[in-house]
C-alpha cells in the first residue's frame, strides 16, 4: 500500500505548514502605505490595474476565494476584495480586519457583445421595472442587509423550454454566485433568473476563470458576463455594458493583530469538522462526485481518441513515402512541443472559437491531439522493436500484410508498448486537471469551488490529491494486469 | 516445376546501385534437391528470396507450373503457401508457443480447425524430434531446436517446395548435425528443396544437383560428382579446392622485398603453414625475382593455397615476355637448382609464366 503511505506523509507535511504567520505591527490606512508589502488581488480585475501603478507593491494575482487562505498562511500580507464579499463572508469573525475601504468605488453591470443590443435593452427595461416596483430594493436588502446570505432563497432557474437559450459566463464568488446543495445560488443568479423568467430567456451557466471572461464573450463561448464586473472605459471599448445593478467598492484587509484564536482543537476534531464542512454541508460532496465523473469521462474519451489518433499518426509516420512520413514527423514534433495547456487554449479560443462546442468536447480534442502525438511515438518504437524477420517469416508463410500485422507484429509490439504506455496514461489523467481554464467543472475545479466557499485550503486540496492518486494507482494496476497477461514470464 | 529466365536483381540505395543477380537461368523439377553454393555475396540468398518474392526481382521471368509469378495479377500469398522457407535466423514468432507457431498459418490460411491443425502439428513435432516442446516458447529452445521447429512450421503448410536459406549458419557447430539430419530425412522422402548452405559435405551428399553461383549468375551446374570432383571452370575449381590467394604487382626491380615478406608471413601464419614452409617460400621468391627472371617489365606474383589438399603454388608472370625464360638459362644454373631443390615441381607453362608447386 505505497499509495496510502504517500497520502499520510503528504497530510502530515501539509498540516505542519499551515501555522500562522507573524502579524504586522501597524495596519496600513491607505494605498501608499501598501508599498513594500505583498498584496493579493484578483488577476485582471480593476484593483489589479490600480495597484499595478504602485511600483513598490508586490502584487500576487490569485482568485478572490483564495485570498483569506493566502493572507492566513502569510503568502500575502494584505488582500483587496469587494467590501460586500468581505462582509458576506464574515471575515471579521475569522481573524481578519479591514485596513481601509472605499477604494475604486464603482458600478457593476452585465457585459454583452457589442452587437447584442436587443438582449441588453431587455435587461435594462427589466431593471427599470424592478426599480420602479420596489422589487429591486427588496432583492438588495435580502442579500446585503440580511447578512446571513445562506438562508435567502434564490429564484429557480427557468426551464429550457421556457425561452431563448442564453449562455452565461460566471465566476464563483460568495455571495454573488455560489453553489448550494449542488445548485447555483447567490444574489446575481437570483437577479438573472428573475430577468430570464420575465423576459423569456433560458440561461445556461458556465463557470469561467475571471481573466478569461471577456475573451470568452468575444469568442462567442458565452453570451453575457454575469460576474459583478465593474464598468470601466477600457472594458466599455470591448463589450456592451447594461445599466448598472450593483454599487461597490474595494476594501483592503489583513490579519487582525488583536485576534485571539480559540484553543486549537485536536487533529481528529479538526479533520472531522473539515469533513463535515467541506463535504456534507450543502451537499458539497455532490460537487466532487460530479467533478470526478467529468474527470473520468474526459480521461476515457481523451484516451480513446489519443489511441486512435496515435495509431493513425504511427501508420502515416511509417509509410515509405518521405513526404507523408516527414510531414507527420514535423506535425508530431510540433504538437509535442506545445504545452498541453496552451493547446487547450488555442483549441478553445482560436480553432473552435466560432463553433459552439462544449468545453468537454474541446478538451477531449486537445488531450486526444497531444497524447495522440505522444502515443504515436510510443507505438512506433513498439513496431520498430519487431524485427524484419518476423514480418518476412509471416509473409513467406503466405499471410498478407494485414494478417502479419494482426497476428504477429502487433501482439509483439504490444508487449513493448504497454509498460511505456502506463506513464503516459497516468500523465493524461492528471493533466485533465487543467480543463478549468475552458470552463469545465472537473475534479480539480470542484475542489477549487469548495475551497473558495469554505476558505479551507487544506482539506479540499488533500482530498482531491488523494482521489487523483487513487485514480493513477487504479489505471496503473489495470495496465499492469494487461502487461502480466501479455508477458507471463514477468 | 520452376523455370527461371534472365532473372536479375539490382539494389538501389540512393544514387548507388548494386547488382546482385545479373542473369540467372535454371529449371528445378519436382523431387529435386538443389544445393546452391558459392562465395559470400554472390546472390545465393537473394536468388532464393526472389523465388518467393520476398525480394522483388528487377527483371526476368519466374514461372511456377507454367504460371508467371512476376505478373501483377499473380496471387503472391497463394504462391507462398506452396513454398516454405527456412531462414538463417529461424524467425519463429516470439510471442507464440511452438505449437501455436506451427498451427497459426494452417488455421488462418487453410481453414483448418484447431484440433485438426494441432494433431498435424504434433505429428510434425514427432518427425523433427520436438514432441515434448510443443508448449515451450521459442526463447526457451536451443538454436538447433528452434531451426527444427521452424522446419516443422514450414511442413505444416504442406508446401510443394522448401527453400532453405543457410539453415545452419547461425548455429553453434554442435547443433548443426541435428538440423541436417532432419533435412536429409525430408530429402529421402522425396521433398523438393533448394538449399543455400556452406556445409559442403552435407550439400554434396544430400543434393541431386548443384548450382555454383558466382558474381550474380549460375556459373556452373551439375551433379554433386561433377561439381565437387571435376569442376570445369576456374572460379569453381578455386572455390571447391578452397583456394586462398595473395597477389603482388611489382613494377620493377626496386620493389619493397621486406614489406612483401612481411605480408607473406601473415598469409602463411593465417592458414597454419609452418616456419619451415615460410622460409622456403621466401627463398624461392628471392631467387626467382632477383636471379631467374630477367625483369623485362612488370611482374605479377600470385600465391595460391588450397585448404582442401594443403598445397601451395606460386605463380610468377613476367609481362612483355616473348621467349621462354627457363630455356635461356645456362645448364646447372645454381639459383635454378636451388629452387628446384625446395619445390616439388617447377615448370614454365607459357613464355614468362612460371609455376612453382611447393
Amino acid at each position: 500500500m505505497r499509495g496510502l503511505r504517500t497520502i499520510l506523509l503528504l497530510s502530515l507535511l501539509l498540516s505542519a505548514c499551515s501555522g500562522r504567520q507573524a502579524v504586522p505591527d501597524a495596519l496600513p490606512s491607505c494605498l501608499e502605505e501598501l508599498e513594500g508589502h505583498t498584496v493579493a488581488v484578483a488577476g485582471g480585475s480593476s484593483t489589479d490595474l490600480l495597484l499595478s501603478q504602485y511600483e513598490g507593491i508586490d502584487l500576487m494575482r490569485i482568485s478572490i476565494g483564495d485570498m483569506p487562505v493566502a493572507v492566513k498562511s502569510g503568502r500575502a500580507e494584505f488582500a483587496m476584495m469587494q467590501e460586500i464579499q468581505y462582509d458576506a463572508n464574515q471575515l471579521d469573525a475569522q481573524g481578519f480586519r479591514k485596513c481601509f475601504n472605499g477604494i475604486l468605488k464603482g458600478l457593476s453591470a452585465l457585459a454583452f457583445r457589442q452587437d447584442d443590443v436587443r438582449i441588453c435593452e431587455d435587461f435594462n427595461s427589466f431593471l427599470r421595472e424592478m426599480r420602479a416596483s420596489g422589487e429591486y430594493d427588496r432583492w438588495y436588502g435580502n442579500w446585503i442587509h440580511q447578512l446571513d446570505s445562506m438562508v435567502v432563497e434564490t429564484e429557480k432557474m427557468p426551464a429550457p423550454r421556457d425561452g431563448k437559450k442564453i449562455t452565461v459566463g460566471i465566476t464563483l464568488v460568495f455571495p454573488y454566485i455560489f453553489i448550494r446543495n449542488d445548485s447555483l445560488s447567490g444574489m446575481e443568479i437570483d437577479l438573472f433568473n428573475r430577468f430570464c423568467r420575465s423576459k423569456g430567456y433560458s440561461p445556461e451557466y458556465t463557470i469561467v476563470q475571471f481573466p478569461a471572461l471577456i475573451p470568452s464573450l468575444n469568442a462567442n463561448k458565452i453570451d453575457v458576463i454575469l460576474s459583478h464586473i465593474m464598468v470601466t472605459p477600457e472594458r466599455a471599448r470591448q463589450v456592451l455594458f447594461s445599466d448598472e445593478y450593483l454599487e461597490g467598492s474595494q476594501c483592503c484587509f489583513g490579519l487582525n493583530p488583536e485576534w485571539e484564536s480559540a484553543a486549537r482543537p485536536g487533529f481528529w476534531t479538526r479533520t472531522r469538522e473539515s469533513f463535515r464542512q467541506n463535504l456534507l454541508e450543502e451537499d458539497r460532496w455532490k460537487l466532487l462526485a460530479g467533478g470526478l465523473a467529468v474527470t473520468l469521462e474526459l480521461s476515457l474519451l481523451s484516451l480513446l481518441l489519443a489511441i486512435l489518433l496515435g495509431a493513425l499518426l504511427c501508420y502515416l509516420r511509417m509509410r515509405p513515402s518521405a513526404a507523408v512520413s516527414g510531414t507527420t514527423r514535423v506535425f508530431v514534433d510540433m504538437v509535442r512541443g506545445i504545452p498541453v495547456l496552451v493547446i487547450l487554449m488555442i483549441m478553445f479560443y482560436v480553432i473552435f472559437a466560432s463553433v459552439q462546442l462544449s468545453g468537454v468536447t474541446v478538451a477531449v480534442f486537445s488531450f486526444g491531439l497531444f497524447y495522440g502525438a505522444c502515443f504515436s511515438e510510443v507505438f512506433r518504437t513498439g513496431m520498430l522493436s519487431v524485427d524484419r524477420g518476423q514480418w518476412e517469416a509471416g509473409a513467406a508463410m503466405g499471410l498478407n500484410r494485414m494478417q502479419v500485422f494482426r497476428l504477429i507484429a502487433f501482439p509483439q509490439a504490444l508487449k513493448r508498448i504497454v509498460p511505456v504506455f502506463k506513464g503516459d496514461v497516468v500523465s493524461l489523467i492528471k493533466n485533465t486537471s487543467i480543463v478549468g481554464y475552458v470552463a469545465v467543472l472537473d475534479l480539480t475545479c470542484a475542489g477549487d469551488i469548495i475551497r473558495t466557499r469554505t476558505l479551507d485550503a487544506f482539506f479540499p486540496l488533500i482530498l482531491v490529491s488523494i482521489i487523483y492518486i487513487l485514480l493513477s494507482r487504479l489505471s496503473g494496476h489495470l495496465l499492469d494486469a494487461l502487461d502480466r497477461k501479455l508477458n507471463p514470464s514477468k | 516445376m520452376i523455370s527461371v529466365k534472365h532473372l536479375s536483381k539490382v539494389f538501389k540505395n540512393g544514387d548507388k546501385e548494386l547488382t546482385v543477380l545479373r542473369d540467372v537461368n535454371c529449371e528445378i523439377g519436382k523431387g529435386e534437391v538443389i544445393g546452391i553454393i558459392g562465395p559470400s555475396g554472390t546472390g545465393k540468398s537473394t536468388f532464393l528470396r526472389c523465388l518467393n518474392r520476398l525480394e522483388e526481382p528487377s527483371g526476368g521471368r519466374i514461372e511456377i507450373d507454367g504460371i508467371d509469378i512476376l505478373d501483377r495479377k499473380a496471387d503472391v500469398n497463394l504462391l507462398r503457401r506452396k513454398m516454405g522457407m527456412v531462414f538463417q535466423n529461424f524467425n519463429l514468432f516470439h510471442h507464440l508457443t511452438i505449437l501455436d507457431n506451427i498451427t497459426l498459418c494452417p488455421r488462418t490460411l487453410l481453414g483448418k480447425s484447431r484440433e485438426e491443425a494441432e494433431a498435424r502439428a504434433m505429428e510434425l513435432l514427432q518427425l523433427v524430434g520436438l514432441y515434448d516442446k510443443a508448449g515451450s516458447l521459442p526463447g526457451e529452445l536451443s538454436g538447433g531446436q528452434k531451426q527444427r521447429a521452424a522446419i516443422a512450421r514450414c511442413l505444416a503448410m504442406d508446401p510443394e517446395i522448401i527453400l532453405f536459406d543457410e539453415p545452419t549458419s547461425a548455429l553453434d557447430p554442435t547443433m548443426v548435425s541435428e538440423v541436417l539430419v532432419v533435412i536429409r530425412r525430408l530429402a529421402s522422402q522425396g521433398m523438393t528443396m533448394a538449399i543455400v548452405s556452406h556445409e559442403m559435405q552435407f550439400v554434396r551428399s544430400v543434393s541431386t544437383r548443384i548450382f555454383f553461383m558466382n558474381e550474380g549468375v549460375i556459373y556452373e551446374e551439375g551433379t554433386p560428382e561433377q561439381i565437387f570432383e571435376h569442376p570445369l571452370r576456374p572460379a569453381t575449381i578455386s572455390f571447391i579446392n578452397r583456394i586462398r590467394t595473395l597477389e603482388f604487382h611489382l613494377a620493377d626491380k626496386h620493389f619493397d622485398l621486406y614489406g612483401m615478406f612481411g605480408e607473406v608471413g601473415v598469409f602463411c601464419n593465417k592458414y597454419g603453414l609452418g616456419n619451415d614452409m615460410l622460409t622456403k617460400v621466401q627463398h624461392v621468391m628471392e631467387e626467382m625475382l632477383f636471379e631467374i627472371l630477367p625483369f623485362g617489365g612488370p611482374v605479377t606474383l600470385t600465391l595460391d593455397y588450397s585448404e582442401k589438399d594443403f598445397t601451395l603454388r606460386l605463380e610468377f608472370v613476367q609481362e612483355n615476355c616473348t621467349q621462354p625464360v627457363l630455356e635461356q638459362l645456362p645448364d646447372e644454373f645454381i639459383p635454378l637448382r636451388l629452387v628446384q631443390g625446395m619445390c616439388s615441381s617447377l615448370r614454365e607453362t607459357e613464355a614468362g609464366k612460371i609455376l612453382v608447386e611447393m
